[in-house]
């Protein structure tokens, strides 16, 4: 089992080790990633109007998610495969934890509490199940036989629907996209998926009936949010104004006046890219796009280098669902998708996403510089 | 890697296409969506620039008029006569109110004087209110009020105290006719006032000084730029033009001769108006009876409108300068001297009079039914001796007694700083032809000498004339804004001064001789001389029949009328009074006037 796993085609080409290879580090993310997190850094401090405490905070949270992410790549893919069972199977049991016991936070149960410290599972399935997915193709022959499949689909199923009556709509389909980009990269046939996404079409209107009120608002809300300007709408059109209101080159650092007088909510968090947008303009978002793609493409690389199907399926769901992540969060603020509450991957103002996002990263790493002492 | 078989190794070669090609495929639905992205960041940011800029400037920046403070009004003597004070009131933000119920019962117990009525009619309107927009509890705090919740304001989120200066009467009743009030800007209000500067106020003068001097009064508006934040609370304040305070009045008016000839009208309806004849400075504007002008300044209740507006007595109504009352005999020493000038009489020529006057047929009483005997012109004015101007009046001809009393004033407006001013009657041949388009009888004439028939005049029109008198015909224009050069120093032309002294003469005697009729009241006058007429204006004539005040309706009484002017020899006040119903002159208006001249002269001079 082992054996199969360690072995790859791609150790044939022996390379001079450099000293971040010999740390486990890949420059060019590295590079992507310290200038989005600068970016973060610049946009949390204007966001929190100049709040020095807030932006301390972010800083050494950075710094640790940096410091985390390169431990993580210390460890080898093949000893996080071995220990990805076993993370999969305490998250869903803290899951249940906390549908049992979980702390109450703004009307949802997301957090345990372990009395020094808050825990929220949900961060934790972001990596398992991906991984948990991976882990069942991994071992298995090309292309892989229906079961896996099967498997993979209830093991998504399963983790989503406990998020999502948490309730956390934007995670569970967060969690739910990565396990699916698993099973799209281990080769499910296109007859499937187009198959799929035409039954999810039909089946919208039904599961329209088991939304929560507030959901089905927000979707509402989203067909038209001038329909209700001053309750839910509000944000989305403030939003907009902020972004718009910035126009080719923006108001400058420091300049966004939605944002510092309080018509945009969580400015720090979720609507961190309006306050980005309104402040550097089209041209501030062209940058920051290119550094997202810059992100995306190492990381899609990284996956095409992978030495085996675990490595790969993990690598690409990860640099998937940082997309999905930007996709959800840039679409939301900008009036293109329903409001769900997702932070900016790696600009927003927050603990637990941007240390979960490190980590992986921490992997992608791991994936990218292991290889060659496996040829040693 | 030399353990794998043939086939395992073909599989795994496929195994990588098909991932490449997954992964392409990936890359592609990336690239597609950054496009998408940035498709839809230029259409916001490039295409709908102009349009969100506005939208954030809007929501940014907002202007806010300053109300100027409205001119504060004083008397002659520099008493405060209207003022602004501060009030207080609350509004809610519906917004930060955490819990509705909670927050009223609070406020209910911290201002127990609140009518729980209107408490319960605001909660509903406050939870049917947007969230965002702030509205006012309909009640008034009184500084230790405002104080009480300014210390517990910390247990009130979404409670703002608002001041502002709200228009204070401070003599209430007093001088209303005069002084007017303020109301909220109506619609018809809207049409004549120039809105931009009514920004941040929702007050104009209605009447009186308050409409007249609108224009000085009201100041003129600043504004202050601020940025909002989404409550529409205020961050900072970015530029501020001060407002312009409207300008402090001084009227001419001694309230304390106003207060005390509004003592002496009280329960009666009339009205009085007294002149510096020196200047034609109104020293008391009177008209009774009163009401409170603070009732207006916040809208009045519909209750008090009614009540005010169905008054049998009609208090709203300015009877000083807009009633208009026959003269009656007060009109005596201007027609006599009129005919004294023109030599239609002489000081020495006289008639008899038994009580009557006789023209085709029909007979004019005199007041005094025995008649007064032989009487010249003096004695005509001292006991008021109709007859005499009967026979006098067909010698003159209506259009000479018309063109002796206009350059009195009589018949047209003085042109006083108050609105609303009547113009009276001054009937002549040409009027009644204008008017009625009919030829004018003599037997009018007779009636007209004695201040009767189409004859009017308002209250504030005698006060002139008698100004005039006294000054001996140095004409003066009333006004009640003090500091005003008014003058335009016109003089009735004097043929001889003799005239004119021996018409104030015979006004002085009215006063002062036992015969006179103003005598029971101006006997108690000492140290220097008034001179007065008295008058008695007929309500109903009943033309052969008895008169009998028993039968006849109260409100059909004669009107009672006084002018008069004082010290004789250097006159500081001249006055006109009228006393609707009262009966005749001597019994009610020379009384009260002589009071009131007496009180002036001795303790306010």
């Amino acid at each position: 089992m082992i054996h199969s796993l360690t072995s790859s085609t791609d150790s044939l080409y022996v390379t001079p080790k450099s000293w971040l290879q010999k740390l486990h580090i890949d420059g060019w993310l590295l590079l992507g990633l310290v200038l989005l997190l600068s970016t973060s850094l610049l946009t949390v401090f204007s966001a929190s109007g100049g709040d020095w405490h807030t932006t301390q905070q972010h800083g050494f949270r950075i710094l640790f998610a940096l410091g985390l992410m390169l431990a993580v790549a210390q460890i080898s893919p093949s000893n996080l495969a071995l220990i990805t069972p076993w993370a999969f199977l305490i998250g869903l049991l803290m899951l249940v934890a906390v549908l049992l016991f979980g702390d109450m936070g703004k009307g949802a149960q997301r957090w345990l509490d372990f009395g020094f410290v808050r825990f929220q599972p949900s961060e934790l399935m972001k990596l398992a199940l991906p991984m948990m997915v991976a882990w069942l193709f991994a071992y298995s022959d090309f292309p892989a036989p229906a079961s896996r499949f099967i498997m993979g689909l209830v093991i998504v199923a399963v983790t989503a629907s406990l998020i999502v009556v948490q309730p956390d709509l934007g995670t569970s389909i967060l969690i739910a996209m990565s396990g699916l980009f698993v099973i799209f990269f281990a080769g499910l046939p296109w007859k499937i998926i187009i198959g799929a996404l035409a039954a999810l079409a039909v089946s919208m209107p039904i599961a329209w009936n088991f939304m929560h009120a507030y959901q089905k608002q927000r979707v509402l809300t989203f067909m038209n949010p001038e329909s209700d300007p001053l309750g839910s709408g509000y944000h989305i059109i403030q939003s907009k104004i902020a972004i718009g209101s910035g126009g080719i080159d923006g108001k400058g650092f420091m300049g966004s006046t939605q944002a510092h007088l309080e018509f945009l909510p969580e400015s720090t968090t979720d609507f961190i890219f309006s306050v980005f947008a309104e402040e550097f303009g089209l041209i501030g978002v062209a940058v920051l796009l290119s550094l997202y793609s810059f992100v995306l493409i190492r990381g899609l690389m990284i996956a095409y280098f992978a030495q085996n199907n675990f490595s790969r399926l993990v690598a690409g769901s990860f640099t998937m669902t940082l997309f999905i992540y930007i996709t959800v969060n840039i679409g939301m603020v900008s009036g293109l998708l329903p409001v769900v509450g997702l932070p900016l991957p790696l600009v927003s103002y927050g603990g637990s996403s941007m240390v979960t996002l490190m980590i992986s990263f921490g992997i992608l790493m791991s994936i990218h510089t292991h290889k060659k002492m496996l040829t040693d | 890697m030399n353990n794998l078989t043939f086939d395992e190794t073909q599989s795994r070669i496929r195994q990588k296409a098909m991932f490449t090609n997954r992964l392409l495929f990936a890359g592609l639905i990336v690239f597609a969506v950054f496009c998408l992205f940035m498709a839809r960041m230029a259409y916001l940011q490039w295409f709908n620039h102009e349009e969100y800029l506005g939208l954030s400037e809007g929501n940014r920046i907002s202007v806010e008029p300053l109300a100027p403070e409205r001119g504060k009004i004083y008397d002659r003597n520099g008493v405060i006569l209207v003022d602004n004070q501060p009030v207080y009131s609350l509004s809610f933000m519906r917004e930060s109110i955490y819990d509705i119920d909670y927050t009223i019962n609070a406020i209910q117990e911290l201002l127990p004087s609140i009518r729980p009525e209107t408490l319960a009619q605001f909660k509903t309107r406050l939870k049917r209110t947007p969230r965002h927009r702030a509205i006012i509890l309909p009640y008034t705090l009184d500084e230790s009020e405002a104080a009480r919740f300014a210390v517990n304001s910390y247990r009130f989120s979404g409670i703002a105290l608002n001041a502002r200066l709200k228009r204070v009467y401070t003599q209430n009743k007093s001088a209303v006719h005069l002084l007017g009030y303020v109301g909220r800007i109506s619609q018809q209000d809207n049409l004549s006032i120039d809105r931009s500067r009514y920004r941040g106020t929702d007050i104009v003068g209605k009447t009186g000084i308050e409409h007249f001097y609108e224009d000085k009064l009201q100041g003129y508006p600043g504004l202050q730029r601020i940025e909002t934040n989404a409550q529409g609370r205020t961050i900072r304040s970015l530029e501020t033009i001060p407002p312009t305070s409207g300008e402090n009045l001084t009227l001419t008016i001694d309230i304390r001769l106003q207060k005390y000839l509004e003592n002496l009208f009280e329960g009666r309806r009339g009205a009085a108006v007294a002149i510096d004849p020196e200047n034609g400075e109104i020293l008391a504007f009177v008209s009774s009876p009163m009401y409170n002008p603070n009732l207006f300044v916040d809208g009045i209740s519909h209750t008090n409108y009614n009540s005010l507006l169905h008054d049998r007595n009609k208090p709203l109504i300015n009877r000083a300068s807009r009633g208009q009352y026959p003269p009656g005999s007060t009109t005596k020493p201007f027609i006599g001297l009129g005919a004294l000038e023109q030599g239609f009489t002489t000081m020495s020529e006289s008639i008899f009079d038994p009580g009557y006057f006789e023209y085709q047929n029909r007979r004019y009483r005199n007041w005094r039914r025995d008649g007064h005997g032989w009487a010249d012109l003096k004695r005509s004015i001292v006991e008021s001796v109709d007859t005499y101007y009967y026979k006098l009046s067909l010698d003159m001809g209506i259009d000479s007694i018309h063109d002796i009393l206009a350059p009195f004033g009589f018949g047209s407006q003085t042109g006083v700083d108050i609105p609303g001013e009547a113009n009276g009657i001054l009937p002549s041949q040409a009027w009644k032809m204008a008017t009625y388009g009919k030829a004018w009888f003599r037997g009018e004439t007779i009636i007209s000498s004695i201040g009767q028939g189409f004859n009017l005049a308002t209250p504030l029109q005698l006060a002139k004339a008698a100004s005039i008198l006294a000054n001996r015909g140095r004409i003066i224009n009333p006004h009640a804004l003090k500091g005003q050069s008014h003058e335009s120093p016109e003089q009735i032309p004097i043929k001889n001064r003799e005239h004119w002294e021996y018409i104030i003469d015979a006004m002085t005697d009215a006063v002062h001789t036992p015969r006179g009729t103003a005598w029971s009241s101006g006997r108690h006058i000492t140290g220097y001389k008034i001179a007065g007429k008295t008058g008695t204006a007929q309500v109903f004539s009943l033309n052969d029949g008895e008169y009998n005040e028993e039968e006849l309706d109260k409100r059909l009484h004669d009107h009672s009328l006084f002018i008069g002017f004082g010290p004789v020899t250097r006159p500081k006040i001249a006055i006109s009074v009228i006393v609707e119903n009262a009966g005749g002159g001597s019994r009610v208006a020379a009384p009260l006037a002589l009071q009131a001249m007496n009180h002036y002269i001795k303790e306010l001079q």
